[in-house]
């Protein structure tokens, strides 16, 4: 599968006749065969999985991945160390969109394609997702490892032909983002060819809420509206649930305005944009309303998306920004989108139900105690809010809150704001990418490796990371035991 | 031949609901863009009073 991913970026290379960065792709392509042969051949088992192997198998298989597909980026120099390599392969296949490329601008054009596909596959689509549609396992394994991969769709009785409808709804979204972008990009004045490339390529990773760009100085490279506008229109079709696009797809077009997910989306957005528009505007910093929604909205919508694409370059969000706005995007990153979406953060599903819980429990209070109140939430159904229902939201919440003050802590103590602390652990975290500058090729060694971590927890909703360490953590038991 | 037989309009009526809904999904966005825009305005006139 990996090698697949990695053989793709070839024909990039043909077409703008990039010749020497073909064996990068071989040899990675080649060391991803290799090792899935061995895998296969040693842990091979007659056994039926079990929830937590699948679980683990997902926690496994997302460090991996980007273990593999950093090789060429490496082996091109595209970032200055193999460390490097690592966190950018992460970044892109969590969706993340921090980057640590050494020079974007002039990266080749199939290295730069393999940085944004990688985002598609691995947060758009999703890596068990199209293992699932190609190799066509309808094994209970799979149905397993697909649960684990924090995607649980209701689509189609088979998890071979929902995977296929995921990669359907995928590729007709990235058309239409690859024509928005393109056309923008000509209207700005870019060469057709460029204008396509660059459209596909942050179509790829809008859609996938990555954030990943053809330039280094992402969105702002382009000073335009327009490509503004393609980016926000990408970026919340990105973040809304796979079942709801197929509902609507379907021809259930009023599912749109019913979705508690959607109606909590549209809320907070408008909601979070007014907060940090107020707060710039009033700190003067931009002042009319194009500068307002471009600046200001853009950047919560990239964050509460966890897109990342940025129009302001991050030494503004660390120097110039007031820390208020700096929190309440913090907090965006952090809500995130739609359940079942490529977005990552806690999810509108989950507030949508904690929120609800908590109007339950006062409505019970001043009720009579005989009264029982039922709380129900319209997700492409109606659907009564249970007990385990509210215990699994809050548990993620709780993972999320805990991980998010690690990573704030982790990073003060070297140095850096709390707001911009805040700000870059929330992007890690919940796989968004906005940067106030404290991720590029010098950050330090221990806060590299804790955004990496928090990327990989953020994107498997960290409780498949906590079933890897009690999986270890018995292992190694039952082995000094022995 | 495939060309000829090609209707725009059969192909719109077998795909209306597909071509509604990915409109639609792209109408919310734009409704979502309207609403932010008119905050900015609103905020903008706010800001120029006081």
């Amino acid at each position: 599968m990996m090698g697949g991913i990695l053989l793709l970026p070839i024909i990039v290379a043909v077409i703008y006749r990039e010749i020497d960065t073909i064996p990068f792709f071989l040899i990675g392509a080649s060391l991803a065969f290799i090792l899935g042969s061995l895998l296969n051949h040693f842990l091979e088992t007659k056994k039926e999985m079990e929830l937590k192997h699948a679980v683990v198998m997902v926690a496994v298989g997302w460090l991996l991945a980007p273990v593999l597909a950093s090789i060429p980026i490496w082996l091109s120099n595209a970032t200055a160390s193999y460390l490097h390599a690592s966190f950018e392969s992460l970044s892109g296949f969590t969706g993340t969109g921090l980057t640590v490329a050494t020079d974007i601008d002039h990266l080749s054009h199939s290295i730069n394609f393999l940085r944004h596909f990688l985002q598609f596959v691995g947060d758009g689509i999703g890596i068990i997702v199209v293992s699932l549609s190609i190799l066509g396992k309808t094994k209970i394994s799979s149905v397993l490892a697909f649960k684990g991969e924090a995607k649980e769709l209701g689509i189609r009785p088979s998890i071979v032909r929902t995977s296929r409808i995921i990669i359907g709804i995928a590729i007709t979204f990235l058309i239409v983002g690859t024509i928005l972008f393109a056309a923008a990009g000509i209207k700005e004045g870019l060469n057709p060819g460029t204008a396509i490339f660059d459209g596909l390529n942050h179509s790829m990773t809008g859609y996938a809420t990555g954030g990943f760009s053809t330039r280094s100085q992402n969105l702002l490279f382009y000073h335009s509206v327009w490509v503004e506008v393609a980016a926000i229109v990408t970026m919340i079709i990105g973040a809304l649930n796979f079942n709801l696009h197929y509902a609507i797809l379907g021809g259930k077009r009023k599912e749109i305005l019913k979705n508690i997910e959607v109606r909590i989306l549209f809320f907070s957005l408008l909601a979070l944009g007014f907060l940090v528009s107020a707060n710039l505007i009033f700190s003067n910093l931009y002042t009319s309303p194009d500068s307002l929604f471009r600046k200001g909205i853009f950047h919560v919508i990239s964050g509460q998306t966890t897109t990342g694409f940025q129009t302001a370059p991050p030494q503004h969000f660390m120097l110039l920004w007031p820390v208020f706005s700096m929190i309440v995007i913090s907090i965006a990153m952090i809500l995130g989108g739609c359940a079942n979406s490529t977005s990552g953060g806690i999810k509108m599903v989950r507030i949508g139900i904690l929120f609800k819980s908590i109007v339950r429990e006062v409505r019970q209070t001043l009720l009579p105690r005989s009264a029982v109140v039922r709380g129900t939430f319209h997700n492409i159904e109606d659907t009564p809010i249970t007990d385990t229902m509210i215990k699994g939201a809050a548990v993620i919440a709780m993972g999320y809150i805990v991980l998010f003050t690690f990573g704030t802590m982790i990073t003060v103590a070297h140095g850096y704001s709390v707001e911009s602390s805040m700000f870059e652990t929330s992007s890690a975290l919940g796989n968004v990418g906005l940067s106030s500058g404290i991720t590029s090729p010098s950050m330090p060694f221990v806060v590299e490796v804790t955004y990496m971590f928090l990327m990989w927890a953020g994107k498997l909703e960290i409780i498949a990371v906590l079933v890897l360490m009690g999986f270890i953590i018995l292992g190694l038991r039952k082995g000094i035991k022995k | 031949m495939a060309l000829r037989k090609f209707s725009i309009l059969a192909f719109l009526k077998k795909n209306f609901d597909f071509i509604t809904g990915v409109l639609g999904e792209i109408g919310l966005t734009v409704l979502i863009m309207g609403a932010a825009l008119a905050i900015c305005l609103l905020l903008v006139f706010v800001k120029s009073v006081i």
